[in-house]
């Protein structure tokens, strides 16, 4: 029950919303607030009832082999986490920037955070792509949500390329269904061993690719910087730190379910495209003026390195990528959020511009640095931590050549990392006293959003630090223990 | 027969990738995604199909087709106008912004 709850309750929120406007024109914002508690705490509620005993609801009490199932193990209750945490602090920078003016935002929001919630929950290939179209189209009405040329763009982008993904992933569902006859995930993951070899190449490589492209790796990685980059502060942060996850979910439980014992070069091929990936975003944040531009190729970057962990097909890689995902949200989010904050004040996205904010916005610096810091990997932080576990864990697999793209990946980083703060720390050219120069522009304090990246940024301190002690490890290597276990997924789903 | 739709629905879809990936109208790559789209739907209603089937409603006489591709396609034709509707909004705003539909001349986002 609770399951059904984390879908519903979003998605009756995303209906009252524009029922309310209808009744009183200006939402408050108190109103928006508690719907979106709620929202969370149902969806913190799945994830609770997921991670202590793995759940499964049966939506209408018909048999799996022809109902729809949700489940919740330990694997979607991590990602339910993550997402929760992540919109949680998206809808909190939203209230502070707009307050309850715009109710389409407020709609388009809870009726994103319902399908994710979906997404991660549900147990059937079909409803999947359900899902990740209402996800879509609600990711794209974000994206374009400012309505200037650049979000427009940006936006019809996105479309073009996850509706051509969207195909990919609908023709990789019908063959299953006509190789199988069935559409449920767990009883697929034992009806494909008896698919043939070249059928099973045709859905691997249709639901792969189609899921490579929703999740925006390196060689279909078009749309990603450009969404990301035009959209606005808060909706950036929620696309590089949230919807990304979501997207990698799904291709991590696609892929661990049907092709981790019948089709081991899937793995082998989402290796190569995180290698690449990480080089790739890397490279082209390297040559990125635009701040937000910049974060987003490293989004692309750190995707490559969470499909690395992936890649490994272990327990190890599958908890190593999950940790750095929870990592990544932490992060990318916070650097999102301080960077939109202060390009907003400054007027300009240009690095070189940006100067001379450590005298006027200290806390702010301060944050990014500690966050750039965690991202780029210097070692008591989380992201050191996280890169760590995934070289190892790919070492272990056998393939060094991706660690050793980590290893490089880490140099450019700090590279353009460092780039950036240099611009932050110099002095600017308010130094100098120019009487024809108006005082700075009167912005309202950002105390939430400040507060928000000066926590993750402790957070990402204290993953780092709890990343030592075997207790917090022995939590993660579970979530990755899940994750490749099919049989235990089988069993849950079938009550065998 | 089932052969026939199967090869035409390839045709189809690689018809509507070419014209994605080739054509530089905006109109036409929507165009592109509007055929994608119907040769997979043509793939899954043709993966119902039995020959000699009759509609699948009670009371049945003999071998009925399959009815579960056929509420695939509904669904999937509903989230497909969706997306298409959506396509052509943003077109129709990029086009009062630019007076264009041709992607050559929308270039403000390259690099």
């Amino acid at each position: 029950m609770t399951l059904v709850l984390a879908i519903v309750v979003p998605l009756v929120a995303a209906f009252l919303i524009p029922v309310f406007h209808l009744a009183r024109k200006t939402l408050p914002v108190s109103l928006i607030g508690i719907m979106g508690l709620i929202s969370l705490s149902a969806s913190m509620a799945a994830a609770y009832a997921g991670w202590f005993s793995p759940e499964v609801s049966l939506l209408g009490g018909w048999a799996p082999e022809i109902g729809i199932v949700l489940v919740a193990d330990r694997l979607s209750s991590a990602f339910l986490l993550i997402t929760g945490i992540g919109s949680g602090a998206a809808l909190a920078c939203a209230l502070e920037k707009f307050g309850g003016g715009p109710w389409r935002f407020y709609a388009i929001f809870f009726l994103l955070l319902g399908s994710m919630n979906g997404i991660l929950l549900t147990g059937d290939l079909f409803n999947l792509f359900v899902f990740y179209e209402i996800f879509s189209v609600a990711a794209y009405l974000l994206v374009a949500f400012s309505m200037s040329w650049q979000a427009l763009e940006a936006g019809l982008k996105y479309l073009v390329l996850g509706t051509i993904g969207a195909l990919f992933i609908l023709l990789g569902t019908a063959f299953t269904f006509m190789a199988t006859g069935i559409l449920n995930m767990a009883l697929l993951s034992e009806a494909l061993v008896s698919v043939p070899r070249e059928t099973l190449t045709a859905i691997s490589a249709c639901l792969v690719l189609g899921l490579t492209i929703k999740t925006g790796a390196f060689p279909v990685h078009f749309w990603l910087p450009d969404a990301h980059s035009s959209a606005q502060t808060a909706v950036s942060a929620l696309l590089s730190g949230v919807l990304v996850k979501v997207s990698i979910y799904a291709l991590m439980r696609v892929c661990f379910l049907f092709f981790l014992e019948t089709n081991g070069t899937v793995f082998l091929a989402i290796t190569v495209i995180g290698s690449l990936s990480a080089l790739g975003g890397h490279l082209m944040a390297l040559r990125q003026d635009d701040i937000k531009r910049l974060l987003a190729y490293s989004t692309v970057a750190q995707i490559g390195y969470i499909l690395i962990g992936v890649g490994c097909a272990s327990a190890a890689g599958a908890a190593a990528a999950v940790f750095h995902s929870f990592n990544h949200m932490l992060m990318k989010m916070g650097l999102f959020i301080a960077a939109g904050n202060v390009s907003d004040e400054k007027g300009t996205r240009e690095i070189c511009k940006l100067t001379g904010l450590w005298k006027e916005k200290p806390f702010w610096v301060l944050g990014f640095t500690v966050l750039s810091a965690a991202i780029v990997g210097i070692p008591p932080l989380n992201g050191f931590m996280s890169k760590w576990f995934i070289i190892l864990s790919s070492a272990g697999a056998g393939t060094v050549i991706p660690a050793l793209v980590i290893a490089a990946g880490t140099v450019i980083s700090a590279a353009y990392y460092l780039r950036v703060l240099s611009a932050f720390v110099s002095p600017g050219e308010s130094d100098q006293e120019d009487p024809f120069k108006s005082s700075p522009r009167k912005v309202r304090s950002k105390i939430v959003s400040l507060t928000i990246v000066g926590s993750f940024a402790m957070f990402c301190l204290a993953l780092g630090i709890m990343a030592f002690s075997p207790f917090s490890r022995e939590y993660f290597s579970s979530i990755g223990r899940t994750a490749v276990d099919v049989g235990a997924y089988v069993g849950l789903v079938t009550g065998r | 027969m089932i052969t026939l739709s199967y090869v035409t629905s390839v045709i189809i879809f690689c018809i509507g990738l070419y014209t994605i990936m080739a054509r530089r109208n905006l109109f036409k790559t929507v165009l592109g995604l509007a055929l994608m789209e119907s040769a997979i739907l043509l793939i899954i209603v043709s993966s119902g199909y039995i020959p000699g089937g009759v509609p699948p409603i009670e009371p049945f006489m003999g071998p009925a087709v399959n009815p579960l591709p056929h509420a695939f396609t509904l669904t999937a034709i509903v989230i497909g106008a969706s997306d298409i509707a959506l396509a052509l909004a943003f077109i129709i705003k990029l086009q009062r912004h630019y007076r264009s539909v041709d992607l050559d001349r929308i270039r403000g986002l390259r690099g």
